[in-house]
């Protein structure tokens, strides 16, 4: 917390506006607001079935690639009902969000770190590992929130599975 | 029509406060195996706790019940089979997501500030989507049921 660390104007309302000015920082709140969204756009504003509906990258981006593909090339590939009649557009508006929150605090900048070829072949990897499971990550914890034993077994796996990543990243920086 | 200005409006709220809080499931976990730093940790657990918390609510609220408690109905894994292709299947998305250095949410979040090599993740992300669906599915899918 050195670069966005507000300054005291002291008294209590202006550390109270500064606290709140800094909430949207925190992940915990971050953590909170996605899993609220979630669950009341999945089970009050139609963004069901299948249950735990309301967040996913895997899932939602899957609906809309085969939902375009299958209204402009006429091929009959899996959408989920939710998103059947109307396209899931969450994935679009997280970008959009991401890309609004990052030129307003003036972020936005175009980076190549390189390895364009292996983030691609992973990208590829981790879409047809996280439907396979079911939901990207973010969807598996929400998943499990709703009380759904399968969520919480892929949880597990993807936890030991960061774990090993993580020992296995770290052993080869080392040698 | 709602559909899709709900997921829209959803996606827009977690996008931004994604990019404020720099948060991604997957790194919680990372973060603390490498440099014991629980702050995104305490994210996914903030996530998970409310996901418990409000969906319980609304069923109170609504008044309806989806299985025994809190466990709903549907949702166990049929066999051991079922366990051991969920938890493999987990182990290699926790696995390959961590090589590439951060969630698929966290992916679109720094597509959107201007990463080029989250385009090109995403570029593989929605071309496997058609392929699993049309090729790998309908050999794989039945597995985890």
């Amino acid at each position: 917390m050195t670069a966005g660390t507000a300054t005291r104007r002291g008294g209590a309302d202006g550390d109270l506006r500064d606290r709140m000015l800094r909430l949207p920082r925190s992940p915990i709140f971050y953590g909170i607001v996605v899993a609220l969204s979630a669950a009341i756009a999945g089970e009050w504003l139609g963004v069901s079935p299948p249950a735990a509906y309301g967040i996913c990258s895997a899932c939602h981006g899957r609906d809309l690639a085969d939902w375009i593909l299958d209204h402009t090339e006429a091929t009959k590939l899996f959408v989920s009902p939710a998103g059947a009649s109307w396209p899931l557009l969450t994935v679009v508006g997280v970008v959009i969000g991401s890309l609004a929150a990052s030129t307003r605090n003036r972020e936005f900048r175009a980076i190549d770190l390189g390895g364009n070829l292996r983030q691609f072949a992973l990208g590829a990897g981790v879409m047809c590992a996280a439907l396979f499971v079911g939901g990207c990550p973010t969807r598996l914890i929400i998943r499990t929130g709703y009380g759904d034993l399968s969520g919480l077994t892929a949880l597990g796996g993807v936890a030991t599975g960061v774990v090993l990543a993580t020992l296995t990243t770290r052993r080869v920086a080392r040698r | 029509m709602t559909v899709s200005l709900v997921s829209l409006a959803v996606g827009c709220i977690a996008g931004y406060l994604g990019q404020r809080s720099r948060m991604c499931t997957i790194g919680g976990l990372r973060d603390f195996v490498l440099v014991r730093d629980t702050g995104l940790l305490k994210g996914v657990a903030a996530m998970l706790i409310t996901a418990w918390v409000a969906f319980g609510a609304i069923r109170l609220i609504s008044g309806s019940s989806v299985g025994h408690g809190l466990i709903a109905a549907g949702t166990t894994p049929s066999g051991w089979t079922a366990v051991a292709a969920l938890l493999a299947g987990g182990l290699l998305l926790g696995f390959i997501t961590t090589l590439s250095g951060a969630c698929p949410l966290r992916q679109h979040v720094l597509a959107g500030q201007g990463r080029i090599g989250a385009w090109s993740f995403l570029a593989g992300f929605y071309l496997a989507a058609v392929v699993y669906t049309s090729w790998i599915s309908p050999h794989i899918a039945s597995w985890v049921l």
